[in-house]
């Protein structure tokens, strides 16, 4: 029995080195000078790229701050229409669900590709496009279906008996939704919550071609760093990226989850 | 007094924000692709529907070389990721103590993103990357040359281990959720009839959690056929995946052959729905095993 | 009261103009008092630090502090503006977002044949009366196409290829003794896949010497062309075996292969400024073993201009940052290899003397090759025109 428990903690130890090693070598690359082949260390060490980073000219904060915004009101946009979209789905039985609930399900699956190329003349036509809100709406693609996902597992777990007994009691519908389904909800709107901004934050191909290159997130300072190869400057920037939707996670989390709640259902 | 909520009308309104953004956005975006690959884009001039786009695309090698590929791509990473997803989280339900480094770090993964994910691929596995340094100094390799070719290779093993890297926690976390709630009476019921582990993992966790298995399987194998970003940056120069081969065509600075493009993209939307399908088929076959 | 009614008049009269003849009927110092405050979003090629940074710095710098403009630096190339120019002259977006483009070569000629540049502008910039040679074939072709004005000179360059002396005792000097090199130093050679910029040229390169010279292709038709480049196609089809992974594939874009070459993964890179070497070195980049050579037929030189869009919302700004660039104080700060290293486009005929020889006086660096070797093993460029087929037919016979 003990040599079963060993071989698993080598295991699990294993598997999750194998996935946190990775993160330890772009800190390695974020601080190194020279590092030619086959050093295992830099020959040097700079804080260029993090100078360079915080550079004003260079515009890697304002970028960040601009991929902050579009996230927060994507996430905000998307949790104000989930709830009630996953109330109906969670706790209502009606013709069509079934169809919803494919219509719900179609953009995880189906390429965000073909959808923003296909509308990308659309928003153009619109003056949608190169415009935050064109970007902050095209975001809502990939991040809907996850939140309506977790809201509507939400509201199953939940079931109506607690908003029926606060109304049988006598509370109105807005007290109701503040005092009594809201704190409910809130470990499914702080999963949904992350989720969506961090997918937001993530977004490459549809912020690039809706946003035309007017609206510069920081994955688009991101993408063509990697590409081109400066590998040091891609690690401080990735470093950055990380440490960012890393902070705004626990910050959610301080905001949103009651620690009594805590738990790692995910409602997923 | 107006009963509200009875109205049978009253899910729909609450749908209807939703609604809105996923039937003009998404599906919109989705029916105007369609007709601009069949032709229709009146904004380029282009008035008359026809098959033309779809038949020629279908019948070059280009396209058949980048569907071979990306498929292969998806169901190697797919079918991995959810193998190995599936046996770590089982070993995370048995751990006796949980911990919180582990929890904390398996997860990582997830909040980073496809971009960074491959750069983090490509610092390790390139031919001048850390584990061909490694290989020097054991010395297994005396030059460069000699470490096997690990990315941009038309394997797309890089892409492979990118994806491998990305998903196995997404795996991992959504099988471990259900996993936990499987009521561990099962489990000591069983073995006091003598069950041995692999039994109870096969009779009793893996048929509880089938739904979810397949249910992740079939995300993850869509979204990485639909992904561009890892195979743009760590693919071979040729094939390359259908998005990469879409996006390229995109940019290309003739319009009127914008049609071709839309052909490439509804053909990923195509096989990605056919996928929905089969996926519908399999949940319920499987649900006459799911004890609720 | 007669006088403010005339005024008003004059005035509606004039915002009732289109915008495009209105600017360029404006006296500079009007077009100054316009572009005074306001935002010039210069789209460009964002791979390159360097040139990113002096950009931000030098020049985003001095607009601000000379003329109270607010430089924007898009980092995104022709393939992707050119695109979306076009998309908007479908639609008809009469107001873009775009003031500034960093172009040449084919890209814009399609700009050109499309309707998509503001102009022709290049003589309403006071430099370019002061400083650039009107007359000469550099800057009234690009690639061998006619810009009439509607593309202003920025710099020059030459392709050069840069080797690590310390692998390589002795440059091959022809093309002939590149090949030797690249079959004698097997897996130590390649470049970027098409339709990169820089390895682009290199495959004209191959084509002007392996299909008997470049003069041939001014006067072609489109399937003669095509037959005539096949001996490249073969060439390149022959070194495949030799190249880095044996050409299975190829570097996705010229950082890329720097990379490789900074890692000693090949041993021989290329780039299209004969300063990119000593850059790189300064850097700390590049071996400092590393020099430039150029073959005895003469490596490919061209220039390269900026541009503005038809629909550019900021014309104005976009006409005043066009011709800082084409300033004294812009031209040899970009010399300097530290700061870009990009040769200068003004005429030294124009030049006072004290100018001419602070341009004499730059340090190129020991891995720039003399000015007059360059000039002495210099080609033109062929048209525009070829330049995409000859990126498709590569992909279509040697990428597979």
């Amino acid at each position: 029995m003990f040599k079963r428990e060993i071989y698993r903690k080598i295991l699990i130890y294993a598997l999750t080195f194998l996935f946190a090693f990775p993160l330890l070598i772009l800190i390695l690359w974020a601080f190194s000078g020279q590092w030619p082949w086959p050093n295992l260390f830099a020959e040097s060490f700079t804080l260029e790229g993090w100078k360079y980073f915080i550079d004003p000219a260079n515009g890697a904060l304002e970028s960040l701050a601009t991929s902050v915004i579009i996230g927060a009101a994507v996430t905000f946009i998307t949790l104000v229409i989930s709830i009630p979209a996953g109330k109906a789905m969670g706790l209502y039985n009606f013709p069509g669900k079934g169809a919803v609930k494919i219509l719900v399900l179609a953009p995880l699956i189906v390429p965000p590709l073909a959808v923003t190329m296909g509308i990308h003349i659309n928003f153009m036509l619109l003056g949608l496009a190169d415009k935050l809100i064109g970007v902050i709406l095209v975001h809502l693609i990939p991040t809907l279906p996850y939140s309506i996902r977790i809201m509507t597992h939400t509201f199953e777990g939940l079931g109506d008996k607690f908003e029926a007994q606060a109304r049988v009691l006598g509370a109105g519908t807005i007290q109701r939704f503040i005092h009594v389904t809201l704190p409910l909800i809130s470990p499914g709107l702080f999963s949904a919550g992350i989720l969506v901004f961090i997918i937001s934050f993530s977004q490459y191909l549809l912020t690039f071609l809706i946003g035309g290159g007017r609206i510069i997130t920081f994955t688009m300072l991101l993408f063509p760093l990697v590409n081109s190869g400066d590998r040091m400057l891609a690690a401080v920037y990735s470093l950055v990226f990380i440490v960012s939707a890393l902070i705004f996670t626990l910050l959610m989390e301080r905001v949103l989850v009651n620690p009594k709640q805590k738990t790692d259902h995910f409602y997923i | 007094m107006f009963k509200f909520r009875f109205n049978k009308w009253y899910p729909y309104l609450l749908l209807s924000p939703a609604l809105i953004v996923l039937l003009l956005l998404f599906l919109g975006g989705v029916i105007l692709g369609l007709s601009q690959s069949l032709g229709y884009f009146p904004v380029l001039g282009l008035e008359d529907p026809t098959f033309k786009y779809y038949l020629e695309v279908w019948s070059s090698t280009e396209f058949l070389h980048s569907l071979a590929f990306s498929l292969f791509i998806s169901f190697v990473s797919a079918s991995l990721t959810t193998v190995i997803g599936v046996f770590f989280a089982y070993q995370l339900l048995k751990m006796r103590n949980e911990n919180k480094i582990i929890n904390f770090l398996y997860k990582l993964p997830i909040i980073v993103p496809h971009i960074i994910a491959s750069l983090m691929i490509f610092l390790i596995l390139t031919q001048s990357g850390i584990l061909s340094r490694f290989a020097y100094h054991l010395g297994i390799i005396d030059e460069i040359a000699q470490f096997p070719r690990l990315v941009f290779d038309k394997n797309g093993f890089g892409i492979i281990a990118a994806y491998l890297w990305k998903q196995i926690p997404f795996v991992v976390l959504m099988v471990y959720t259900v996993l936990k709630q499987i009521n561990g009476s099962f489990e000591a019921a069983a073995k006091n009839l003598g069950a041995s582990e692999s039994q109870v993992f096969r009779e009793i966790y893996l048929p509880l959690t089938a739904p979810s298995i397949a249910s992740a399987f079939i995300i993850i194998f869509a979204f990485s056929l639909g992904s561009f970003e890892i195979p743009y940056l760590l693919g071979p120069t040729y094939p390359q995946t259908l998005s990469v081969l879409a996006y390229k065509n995109y940019i290309s600075l003739d319009l009127t052959q914008r049609p071709y493009t839309m052909v490439i993209a509804m053909s990923l939307t195509m096989i990605t729905v056919i996928l929905i399908i089969i996926y519908r088929k399999i949940l319920s076959l499987i649900s006459r095993y799911h004890i609720d | 009261m007669k006088k403010t009614i005339v005024i008003l008049i004059v005035a509606v009269l004039i915002f009732s103009l289109p915008a495009a003849a209105e600017v360029l009927e404006k006296s500079w110092d009007e077009i100054l008092n316009e572009a005074d405050g306001k935002t010039v979003n210069f789209y460009m090629f964002g791979g390159d630090r360097r040139i990113n940074n002096w950009v931000d710095t030098f020049v985003a710098d001095n607009l601000k502090e000379e003329y109270n403009i607010h430089v924007h630096r898009v980092p995104m190339g022709p393939d992707d503006y050119l695109n979306k120019l076009l998309g908007e002259k479908q639609i008809g977006r009469e107001t873009g977002s775009i003031d500034l483009l960093w172009i040449n070569g084919e890209n814009f000629k399609i700009a050109k044949e499309n309707e998509l540049l503001f102009g022709p502008f290049a003589e309403k910039l006071p430099n370019f009366n002061k400083y650039i040679d009107k007359d000469s074939k550099s800057v009234t072709h690009d690639f061998g196409y006619p810009t009439e004005g509607y593309e202003a000179p920025y710099g020059k360059a030459q392709f050069t290829f840069i080797y690590d002396s310390a692998k390589t005792a002795e440059a091959p000097s022809d093309f002939a003794g590149l090949t030797a090199w690249i079959k004698d130093n097997p897996g130590k050679f390649t470049y970027a896949a098409l339709p990169d910029f820089t390895s682009s040229a290199f495959v004209r390169h191959v084509i002007y010497n392996t299909c008997g010279g470049y003069e041939q292709f001014y006067d072609m038709g489109e399937a003669e062309f095509k037959r005539t480049i096949q001996p490249a196609m073969e060439y390149l089809k022959e070194i495949e075996p030799y190249l880095w992974r044996e050409g299975e594939s190829y570097p996705a874009t010229q950082a890329q292969l720097d990379n490789l070459y900074a890692d000693g993964e090949v041993w021989m890179t290329m780039g299209y400024h004969p300063t990119k070497a000593a850059g790189e070195i300064e850097k700390g980049n590049f071996p400092e073993s590393s020099r430039s050579f150029v073959i005895e037929e003469g490596t490919i030189s061209n220039t390269h201009f900026l541009a503005i869009p038809f629909n550019a919302p900021q014309k104005e700004a976009a006409l005043v940052a066009a011709n800082f660039l084409l300033s004294f104080e812009a031209q040899y700060d970009k010399m300097i290899p530290a700061n870009w290293g990009d040769f200068t486009v003004l005429d030294t005929e124009k030049l006072s003397e004290k100018q001419k020889n602070k341009f004499k006086n730059i340090d190129l660096g020991k891995a720039t090759l003399p000015l007059e070797e360059l000039e002495a093993h210099r080609v033109p460029e062929i048209p525009a025109k070829w330049v995409p087929i000859i990126e498709e037919i590569w992909s279509k016979e040697v990428a597979r």
